[in-house]
């Protein structure tokens, strides 16, 4: 078991490293597509260390993201918190889970992220697609899911944190 | 909690929270910067010639248009005072570079490098060298977000160039690359081919600069407007240099062009709009 320190500083760079890729320019068309990385790396510190990443911090989390992007104070905020909260709850089975089944229920948690956003932008009037392609990230998100998983997992390891 | 940002309750901590903001920018703009170093290290000599010859002719077109300029806006600054017309010509610009894009797909915004440092203000009017761009929405130490014209929240007073005719140009919600030209009604002289350039009302942006030039004009019969389509002058992608206008909203500004109507020695106006 590694010092606490290392793996809090861990969990910062990765938050960091998703908040970096939320952030960098892409194609036009690919902006549809982009995954939710905070969401993804905010899964997985829930699923394995329960007891740092919760609520509260995917709060902050959300919100750091809200000053990067411009938008709405509270806006990625209550999104990232209403993940932590399913994932929280889902905890246990998504451990016994495998990376398939994992990324199946992530397309649901993250599709209800976005219809939370979607709902809160039409609350507030804010710019937003008329299509149903708001959903399209919680597929690419849940595609991406088992890389994710392996990566961050492998990074964990290798450095002696699980 | 985000009915207080409504109110501009959470200003402060939206400062607080841009210099955090800026490294990441920095960080996240770096690939870009990258790019185009490489392409400044790795260019053939041959296109460099090219390059080169091509920006000289332009330099020379250009100068002679602006020779050319020079003299009409004098010549347009005496029948202004003549008319007793209250419109100034000059304005200043301040550089900026666009550092990142909005990542939300709905909404057109851009970042630049300039913030409340550099004297940015609200609802100041950002240029781009083939057109007027957007205006600052929001604006942190070191960097402010520009809204576009070709957002679906945004409307731009436009008129056309050829015969004045007046219409609000909105950011099409389809397609985030078009305006759609709000409240025409049939009988209004608009052609496919027109400029549009802005008419300075709403006080924001300055007057004649262009817009977006019409693309598809529809009257059916039946509807109580005229469906038409523009497309932005400005390019969005292409480019990373933008223009801060300094003065137009300006308090000073009102006096400022006071003054002018009545001066008649313009003979150095070198504006932005005679580049155009």
């Amino acid at each position: 078991m590694a010092s606490p320190a290392l793996l809090n500083s861990l969990i910062a760079l990765t938050f960091i490293a998703a908040a970096l890729l939320a952030i960098v320019p892409v194609p036009e068309w690919a902006l549809y597509y982009r995954p939710e990385w905070v969401a993804l790396v905010l899964v997985y510190w829930v699923i394995n260390h329960p007891e740092r990443v919760g609520v509260g911090v995917a709060w902050l989390v959300g919100i750091m993201v809200d000053a990067l992007t411009g938008s709405l104070f509270g806006l990625h905020a209550l999104g990232l918190a209403l993940v932590a909260y399913l994932t929280l709850r889902l905890r246990l089975r998504l451990r016994l889970y495998t990376v398939l089944q994992q990324a199946s229920v992530l397309l649901v948690i993250i599709g209800l992220q976005l219809l939370l956003l979607q709902w809160l932008q039409i609350l507030f009037d804010l710019p937003r697609g008329a299509s149903m392609i708001y959903l399209a990230p919680a597929m690419s998100s849940a595609l991406l899911w088992p890389l994710a998983w392996l990566l961050l997992g492998g990074l964990a390891r290798s450095l002696d944190l699980n | 909690m985000i009915a207080d940002q409504r109110f501009g309750y959470m200003e402060h901590a939206r400062q607080a929270l841009g210099v955090a903001a800026a490294p990441f920018h920095w960080l996240a703009d770096t690939p870009a910067r990258i790019g185009s170093s490489f392409n400044d290290i790795f260019v053939n000599r041959a296109d460099l010639i090219e390059e080169n010859a091509r920006l000289r002719e332009e330099l020379l077109l250009s100068r002679q248009r602006l020779l050319l300029a020079e003299s009409l806006s004098v010549e347009n600054n005496r029948l202004l005072a003549l008319q007793n017309a209250s419109a100034l010509l000059e304005q200043e610009v301040l550089p900026a570079e666009i550092i990142n894009v909005s990542p939300d797909p709905y909404s057109r915004r851009i970042l630049i490098n300039k913030g409340s440092r550099d004297g940015v203000f609200e609802g100041q009017a950002v240029l781009e060298a083939n057109g007027l761009m957007g205006q600052v929405v929001q604006v942190m130490p070191f960097a402010s977000w520009v809204l576009l014209i070709t957002d679906a929240n945004h409307v731009t007073p436009v008129e056309v160039s050829r015969n004045g005719e007046r219409a609000l140009a909105r950011g099409s919600q389809r397609s985030g690359t078009e305006l759609d030209l709000e409240f025409v009604i049939p009988t209004q002289d608009m052609e496919v081919g027109d400029t549009l350039i802005s008419s300075g009302m709403g006080l924001i942006y300055p007057k004649n600069y262009p817009v977006a030039e019409i693309i598809s004009v529809s009257r059916s019969p039946g509807q109580p407007y005229a469906n038409i389509k523009a497309r932005p002058k400005a390019q969005f992608s292409s480019t990373r240099h933008v223009m801060l206008v300094l003065d137009a909203t300006n308090p000073d500004y009102a006096a400022a062009v006071n003054d002018a109507a009545g001066i008649e020695e313009e003979s150095s106006l070198v504006s932005v709009n005679s580049a155009n």
